[in-house]
């Protein structure tokens, strides 16, 4: 935070030599009558029931239906009351009118100009009526930023950290200057106490014990920020405002200023609060009203092109889509010289002595240069290797004249983040279990999983919140809770000539296990696991996992099975629109309950997307507990619709 | 008992994959030659990603500032009023490089457009940054103010 500049005393002496000399006596007098008329007529308006008033002061309905700020930092409000109350809070503030406050830190039309813009546009009010006012602070922000037009920005999912799968949005502010690098972004964030620990941070940042605050900086800064991250590739999306309506976001962003809200990381998060600043600039596009429970970036951005605010992405791919890219179009060769040179065999002159075109040499140089950058982002190489091997491979390539398209051309534009299936799913259907029929209701409010179509999403990553499943055995009469996780994530990171990441997945919450046969009880379960995956060109992406679990319920002997093993699958992308999972798991009970903690199972589970808004899913399973001499066969399939 | 075995549950789950420390926007600042303004990385693989990631958590203080990072390095010693461009340099450095090398590139043009070289006259201006890399950059820990006063004489050549 940059604190506001402390001015000398003598800086004000000049500012109150003026009040003085211009204070004609009767000024109070008067001003206090037409105080008295703009109240009445801001009153005859009903300008604190206007929607505009709501989107300034980020008023939502409470529980009782009464109006409240999500904003909570107190300095936000002119009056005491003003989180709760819209109507002391419009009063205050055209009583700000009329402070004749010098210090512009203070002077409340400085510190919130969108409220006082549109009050001078719905009051009409005689400026020369007003006690002068100037903000220099505020005008040289305002013309150092000089916002023209505005873009949402999206910076999609991490492959590996399935966590952050759910993106960011952030906005950016264009002046005059062609290229966007020299654009501002606006972004909203948690600022968070490093000497928090995993629980504490999750804990903090669910219930809102963590204050977000609206920032401005130079647009480069968040480009370098997201490509150094694994697959966070950039969707800018140019926002239909005029320049008038980017003049009141950004003035609105100025009174946001230092300002905290509450952060609360499922709804009141980055992408819910850039909404507010978008209905600044279109007040009738109702957008925050769209969530109340959760907010996920990409939907916020599916409600802004709904309401006809953004349209065409210019797409700016991240480095390891860019490291892959280049890589691809290389031999076996060329890569293994760029490898060569990266791992110190080779030094970068010997790729311009090489026996092979000139613009193969300027690739395998290219190659070497984005991937010695990912390492040392990664942190796997000091700064020194990073600057003598960066720079070596920097000079050869520019020894080679070829620079168009014909060394590396544009990175291919994957699916647009909005043309993937909504996040939450709801499912009917059926099956069999050995001889017995069943019927299944299963609803998850988001995200994505394996099976769904991974348009728009990461492939081969999962994430699962509070997906649960419901089953009815008609013979049995019998209704049963079949399964309830709490959280369930799986991501599936391709190993390659340059990336070595490792796979992992973990998933807990309820489940039914069979504890003898046509016994199902359901237990409490946590199941991590890590391993490897590859990606092969006829089978798809192969896998293999260390498996772990543990089972909790007061079913079993010890009331716990723990157990460990392996599993081994294969997801393949079949069409467009046909995914196939075949997994293999095996498991051996090693404390609490041995026998029933072994179990293997065989399962082959299809997805058919069916448009953007349905899906078919097909699975069949075999499961064996081996200690116990009984399985079973199951079959099942569903209807899956997204919204 | 079962509510008991939940909470139970998680806290054994936050705290066997999410004991790693998230790492913000960390900005490491160390000098002023090339690798010197680069981004660090979230960590990675924690199940506490799950959180750090939409929090897009920042530790300590935000940058409401359109600040000039630049004063902890030595100024151009030439008169360059542009302080677009200083900043552009200083915080670029290693696109920069990467983009004088090959000749093309988003930097480059942003470069271009700082000094106003007029569109007709902008691929012979990259392919003469080009020609020149090991004058622009003779060593890695190269000052950005160098940086500047060789692009700038440069395009003054035309």
């Amino acid at each position: 935070m940059r604190r506001p500049a402390v001015y000398p005393l003598s800086f004000f002496v000049p500012f109150l030599v003026f009040v003085f000399l211009h204070l004609p006596a009767a000024r109070g007098a008067e001003a206090g009558g037409y105080r008295e008329a703009l109240q009445e007529s801001a009153r005859r308006l009903g300008l604190a029931d206007d929607r505009y008033w709501d989107i300034l002061l980020h008023y939502k309905p409470g529980l009782l239906g009464r109006r409240k700020s999500l904003v909570d930092d107190p300095r936000f409000f002119l009056s005491p009351k003003g989180k709760s109350d819209p109507h002391a809070e419009l009063a205050a503030t055209i009583d700000g009118l009329f402070d004749d406050e010098r210090d512009e830190r203070l002077a409340p039309r400085c510190r919130f100009p969108a409220r006082f813009a549109w009050l001078e546009d719905r009051l009409s009010f005689d400026a020369s009526r007003l006690p002068p006012v100037s903000c220099p602070d505020l005008e040289s922000k305002l013309s150092q930023i000089d916002a023209r037009s505005a873009f949402l920005i999206f910076a999609s999912g991490h492959m590996n950290a399935p966590a952050s799968m759910f993106g960011h949005t952030l906005l950016r502010f264009d002046s005059t200057y062609e290229s966007p690098l020299l654009a501002y972004a606006v972004n909203y964030a948690a600022t968070v106490d490093p000497r928090d620990g995993g629980f504490a941070y999750a804990f903090k940042g669910i219930f809102g014990f963590y204050p977000g605050y609206y920032s401005i900086l130079p647009y480069f800064d968040k480009v370098k920020e997201y490509r150094n991250m694994d697959q966070r590739d950039m969707w800018e999306y140019r926002l239909h405002f005029t320049e008038a309506e980017v003049r009141r976001i950004i003035l609105h962003v100025m009174e946001l200023q230092d300002i905290y809200s509450d952060y609360y990381f499922f709804k009141e998060n980055c992408s819910y609060n850039l909404l507010f600043l978008l209905e600044a600039g279109s007040p009738e596009a109702s957008l925050t009203d769209r969530f109340s429970v959760w907010t996920i970036p990409a939907d916020t951005l599916k409600a802004a092109i709904d309401a006809g605010l953004a349209a065409e992405p210019v797409y700016r791919p991240s480095r390891a889509r860019r490291i892959r890219h280049i890589a691809a179009l290389l031999d076996e060769r060329g890569t293994a010289l760029a490898r060569a040179v990266l791992d110190g065999n080779a030094v970068p002159e010997d790729v311009l002595s090489a026996e092979i075109p000139g613009v193969e040499q300027a690739r395998v140089l290219e190659l070497a240069s984005e991937v010695v950058q990912h390492r040392y982002a990664k942190r796997r190489l000091s700064q020194e290797a990073f600057q003598r091997q960066f720079l070596g491979i920097l000079s050869a390539r520019s020894r080679i004249a070829g620079a168009g398209e014909e060394v590396v051309p544009p990175v291919p534009v994957p699916a647009r983040p909005e043309t993937g299936h909504d996040s939450s799913r709801a499912a009917a259907g059926g099956g069999i279990r050995d001889d017995r029929w069943f019927l299944e209701l299963a609803f998850r409010p988001a995200y994505h999983d394996l099976l769904d179509a991974d348009d728009g999403y990461t492939p081969g990553s999962q994430i699962d919140f509070l997906s649960g499943a419901l089953r009815y055995y008609p013979e049995a009469e019998r209704l049963r809770l079949q399964r309830l996780d709490l959280v369930r994530i799986f991501s599936l990171a391709e190993r390659d000539a340059f990336f070595r990441p490792i796979s992992w997945k973990v998933s807990t919450g309820f489940e039914t296990k069979t504890f003898a046969s046509g016994d199902d009880r359901l237990a409490y379960v946590l199941s991590p696991g890590g391993g490897f995956a590859w990606k092969r060109p006829l089978p798809g992406l192969v896998f293999v996992m260390v498996e772990t679990a543990l089972g909790v319920s007061g079913a079993y002997d010890a009331d716990y099975a723990a157990a460990v093993g392996a599993s081994a699958g294969i997801l393949k992308q079949v069409t467009r629109s046909w995914k196939a999972l075949l997994t293999a798991r095996g498991v051996a009970g090693v404390a609490g309950d041995k026998d029933r903690g072994t179990e293997l199972r065989v399962s082959l589970e299809q997805g058919f997307r069916i448009g953007r808004r349905s899906a078919i899913f097909l699975e069949a399973a075999r499961t064996e507990y081996p200690n116990r001499d009984f399985g079973f066969t199951e079959a099942k399939v569903s209807w899956n619709i997204y919204f | 008992m079962k509510k008991a075995l939940l909470v139970l549950g998680l806290l054994v789950l936050s705290a066997t994959v999410a004991s790693a420390q998230v790492v913000g926007q960390t900005k490491r600042n160390v000098g002023c030659g090339l690798g010197t303004m680069i981004f660090g990385e979230h960590a990675e693989t924690t199940l506490f990603q799950v959180f750090a990631a939409t929090t897009n958590g920042t530790f300590g203080n935000q940058t409401f500032g359109i600040t000039f990072g630049t004063l902890e390095c030595e100024r151009p010693a030439r008169f360059v009023t542009n302080e677009r461009l200083q900043e552009f340099v200083h915080a670029n450095l290693d696109d920069l490089a990467q983009d004088i090398a090959s000749g093309r590139g988003e930097t480059v043009e942003t470069l271009a457009e700082l000094l106003s070289v007029s569109p007709e006259k902008r691929v012979s201006f990259y392919r003469n940054l080009q020609t020149h890399f090991a004058e622009i950059f003779p060593s890695a820990d190269v000052e950005y103010a160098h940086v500047v006063d060789t692009i700038v004489r440069l395009s003054a050549q035309g």
